[in-house]
C-alpha cells in the first residue's frame, strides 16, 4: 500500500507509539497515508481506539514477522 | 485440643492469593486492563473507556468490600489504609511520582507483571528496579527521606480516615449505617457514570476487566482478612493475619510485594522468610498472564529499543518503587484495594497518580513535537 510518511515505533510501548503517530499526522495533510510499525501487542487496540476517537481512518493493520503494521489515513 | 497454627493456614492464604491473582493476570491481559493506559487514552485520545474500566473495578470493590465489612466477615480497621495517620504529603508526592514512573516504565506494577507474563523483557528490568527502589524506601536510603521528611507532614484523623469513620459523627449515624450509605453512594455513583457510556456498554471486555478486577480485590480481602485471620496466634497469643508481610489484613498491591519477592529469593535459606500473600500474588499475575498469552499464541519476546528506552524504564521502575511505598500503594493497592475501604488517603493517592501520569504524557508529547 502506498504511504506518504512512516513512524517506526518498534520497541516502544504505550503511550509512545500513539504520541509519535499524533505528531506525524499533525505534520501531514488530509488524505495522506501514514504507515506505523510497532511491536507492542497493545498497539492494535490503541490504534483502533485512536482511529475511532480522532476520525483518522485505520485503513488496515497486519501482524506478521512479530511486528504490527498499521496504515492510517489523515482526516 | 488441636489449635490452628499459622503454618497450617499459610498455604490457604498464599494459594488463595495466587489463584485470585492468576485470574486477574489472565483477564488483564485479555481485556487490556491498564491504569496507565486508562490515563493515556483519556489524555491522548479523549477516550474514557479504560478509565471507566478502572472505575468499574473500584465500584465493584467498594460494594463487595463494604458487604464483607457489614456482614462482619472482615474488619477494615485492621488494614493499612484506614489508620488515623493521614499522610497527605506522602500520598500526594508518592502518588504523583508513581504516576510519572508508570508512564515512563510502560505501566504500573500490575501491568509490569502482566507484560512479563506476555514476554516483555523490559518489564523484567522494571520489576528489578522497582523492587530494589521499593526496598530502599521501606528500609534503606529512600526510607530515611520518606520517614524523616514526607511523613512528618501528617494530620491525625481520629478515629480513622475512612469516610464512614469521618462522617458518621456528622451524620449522626452508626458506623454500619454510614458504611452502607457511603458505599451505595460511591459505588452506585461510579456504576452510573461507567454505564452511562454506550461505547462502554457495547464492549463485553470492558465489563469483564472491571468486574473481575473488582471481585479479585474483594476476594483478596476475604482470603487475608477472614481465611487468614487468627484471633490468637498460639505462639504470640496475639491476633495475626497469616502469611502477610505487613502483619495487617491485605488485599492486592504490586509495589511492596515485588520488593519482598526479591528479598525472598535473596534470603531463601533464612527460615524466617516465608512465601507470603503478596509474593504469591505477584507470581500469580505473571502466571495468569503467561497462561493467557501462551493459550492465545500472543506470547512474544520484547526487548529495549535503545539506550534512552532502557534508561527511561529504569527510572520509571525507581519512581514507582519510591512512590508506591511512600503513598502506601499503587494504582491497584491504593487505587482499588485502598479505595474499597473508602479511605480518604486512597482517594488522594488515586488523584495524584492520575495527575502524575497525565503531566508526564503532556511532557512526552511536547518533547516529541519539539524534537521529532
Amino acid at each position: 500500500m502506498h504511504y506518504d510518511k512512516e513512524v517506526d515505533a518498534r520497541g516502544l510501548n504505550c503511550p509512545l507509539p500513539i504520541l509519535r503517530a499524533k505528531k506525524a499526522l499533525n505534520d501531514m495533510t488530509a488524505g495522506q497515508v501514514l504507515r506505523i510499525l510497532a511491536t507492542d501487542p497493545g498497539s492494535v487496540r490503541d490504534f483502533q481506539t485512536f482511529s475511532m476517537q480522532t476520525g483518522n481512518e485505520l485503513l488496515s493493520h497486519d501482524a506478521s514477522n512479530k511486528e504490527f503494521t498499521f496504515f492510517m489515513k489523515r482526516k | 485440643m488441636n489449635e490452628i497454627t499459622p503454618a497450617q493456614l499459610a498455604p490457604y492464604v498464599t494459594g488463595g492469593a495466587f489463584a485470585l491473582s492468576f485470574v486477574f493476570g489472565a483477564v488483564a491481559n485479555k481485556t487490556n486492563f491498564c491504569t496507565m493506559g486508562a490515563v493515556s487514552d483519556w489524555v491522548n485520545m479523549g477516550d474514557l473507556s479504560r478509565m471507566r474500566m478502572w472505575l468499574l473495578a473500584i465500584a465493584v470493590a467498594v460494594l463487595g468490600t463494604s458487604a464483607l465489612q457489614l456482614t462482619g466477615t472482615i474488619d477494615l480497621a485492621k488494614s493499612i489504609y484506614t489508620g488515623a495517620n493521614f499522610l497527605w504529603l506522602s500520598y500526594s508526592v508518592g502518588g504523583f511520582l508513581f504516576g510519572v514512573g508508570m508512564t515512563l516504565g510502560s505501566g504500573c506494577g500490575s501491568k509490569t507483571l502482566v507484560r512479563i507474563g506476555a514476554g516483555n523483557l523490559k518489564s523484567v528490568v522494571v520489576y528489578v528496579f522497582l523492587g530494589i527502589a521499593a526496598y530502599m524506601t521501606l528500609r534503606g536510603l529512600f526510607g530515611a527521606f520518606r520517614v524523616g521528611v514526607l511523613e512528618k507532614a501528617s494530620i491525625t484523623l481520629a478515629p480513622g480516615q475512612s469516610l464512614p469513620s469521618l462522617l458518621s459523627p456528622w451524620l449522626g449515624l452508626s458506623g454500619e449505617t454510614s458504611t452502607a450509605i457511603l458505599a451505595a453512594l460511591v459505588g452506585g455513583g461510579l456504576l452510573a457514570f461507567v454505564y452511562a457510556s454506550r461505547q462502554f456498554r457495547a464492549s463485553f471486555d470492558y465489563t469483564l476487566g472491571g468486574v473481575v478486577t473488582g471481585l479479585v480485590v474483594v476476594g483478596g480481602w476475604y482470603v487475608s482478612g477472614h481465611l487468614g485471620y487468627l484471633a490468637e496466634d498460639p505462639k504470640t497469643l496475639q491476633e495475626a493475619f497469616v502469611a502477610t508481610n505487613s502483619g495487617r489484613m491485605e488485599a492486592f498491591s504490586f509495589v511492596a510485594p515485588l520488593a519482598y519477592s526479591l528479598e525472598y529469593l535473596m534470603f531463601w535459606t533464612d527460615q524466617s522468610k516465608i512465601l507470603t500473600y503478596g509474593i504469591a500474588s505477584a507470581l500469580g499475575v505473571i502466571a495468569g498472564s503467561a497462561a493467557y498469552a501462551i493459550a492465545t499464541r500472543s506470547f512474544r519476546w520484547q526487548g529495549f529499543r535503545d539506550a534512552e528506552d532502557t534508561a527511561l524504564h529504569m527510572l520509571g521502575g525507581i519512581l514507582m518503587g519510591f512512590g508506591g511505598i511512600t503513598a502506601l500503594g499503587c494504582t491497584v493497592g491504593q487505587g482499588i484495594s485502598g479505595f474499597s475501604t473508602l479511605a480518604l488517603g486512597s482517594m488522594v493517592t488515586f488523584l495524584a497518580i492520575v495527575a502524575g501520569a497525565a503531566a508526564t504524557m503532556k511532557v512526552q508529547y511536547w518533547r516529541i513535537m519539539n524534537t521529532g
